[in-house]
């Protein structure tokens, strides 16, 4: 993970927590937005769960042990949430039925208003967006956080084989998808 | 193309662009931050506290805000604006039974219970044994 300008975590003197997470959030909170939002796949959930992910992390904060950097350490923190949420009775008792009004052939395939493809590559980040979540999730991970297999395997804790898997896997469907509309 | 997905960083690159955390949200953030700090303070005050509200309970129950008015006589001014504090804490110690209300007149009143008056007892003898028992209650009621 490139990581320039680690920002040292001090978390003795607790009124510098504040400080810490206005530093983490200005330096991480649009990856960790973008990232919620390949799970949630939406603008405004993604807003607040993202808000909820930096009050957990200054939560969290004295748990953290520099055994790994502070921004893997925030994308874990981020992707558990995700999942939880993606796992909650309201996600899906609610946001689910409300889904499937969505299926209506002319609507099919959009995921959300801002995401209309316009072009060809819209279009890539549109099937991206349109897969199973375990594949979306190292997709997403590895292909545009370029993050290492390993890495990937810890922050998910998903067995790294599993990983490669997955990544395959989602290529293949890729691949059909693609032939299908050529 | 082998990997279909070689493009996907640009791609989506250009699909978030414009899409960010704003300072309003992360304002948000930190106004939840700085509301969850002043709970902390509540260690601090809370020994000296706690004994005077418990202490004005031991002849008579009383009502929030009659022990509210006499903390503030006793110069206890750890709910200075800031009396919904005072609330939370009564239903934190009637969640450890500490004490225990009932409801006349519209109107909540507090009493100690046995193992409030033992506390009250506990907290008079300021051994090392019952000042460790009341941290440990002031540890438990922050929560």
């Amino acid at each position: 993970m490139a990581e320039q300008g680690e920002i040292t975590i001090n978390v003795t003197n607790i009124e510098n927590t504040e400080q810490i997470i206005g530093q983490l959030m200005d330096d991480y909170s649009d990856d960790v937005l973008h990232l919620v939002f390949t799970y949630v796949r939406n603008q405004t959930t993604a807003e607040d769960l993202t808000q909820e992910i930096f009050i957990k992390c200054y939560e969290k904060l004295d748990q953290f042990n520099h055994q790994s950097s502070i921004k893997t350490w925030v994308y874990r923190i981020a992707i558990n949430h995700c999942k939880d949420y993606l796992r909650s009775w309201h996600y899906r008792k609610i946001i689910v039925s409300e889904r499937i009004s969505d299926y209506i052939p002319s609507k099919s395939k959009m995921i959300d208003e801002e995401f209309i493809s316009k072009n060809i590559a819209n279009s890539l980040t549109n099937a991206v967006m349109n897969l199973p979540v375990k594949y979306r999730e190292v997709v997403f991970l590895h292909y545009y956080e370029e993050l290492s297999l390993a890495t990937i395997s810890r922050i998910t804790a998903v067995n790294i084989n599993t990983i490669k898997t997955r990544l395959k896997r989602a290529r293949e469907l890729l691949k059909n998808q693609m032939k299908k509309e050529v | 193309m082998d990997d279909p997905f070689d493009n996907l960083k640009h791609s989506m690159k250009k699909d978030f662009e414009g899409f960010s955390f704003s300072e309003e949200r992360k304002n948000a953030v930190k106004e939840t931050i700085r509301s969850k700090q002043s709970h902390p303070e509540l260690h601090s005050w809370k020994e000296e506290t706690l004994i005077s509200i418990l202490d004005s309970l031991q002849d008579a129950s009383k009502h929030g805000y009659d022990i509210s008015t006499q903390l503030f006589r006793k110069n206890e001014r750890s709910f200075e604006s800031n009396e919904g504090q005072l609330y939370t804490l009564l239903h934190l110690l009637e969640n450890k039974k500490i004490l225990t209300s009932t409801w006349s007149d519209d109107r909540k009143y507090y009493s100690l219970t046995t193992k409030g008056k033992k506390y009250v007892v506990a907290c008079k003898h300021r051994g090392p044994q019952q000042s460790a028992l009341l941290k440990n209650l002031i540890e438990e009621a922050s929560l």
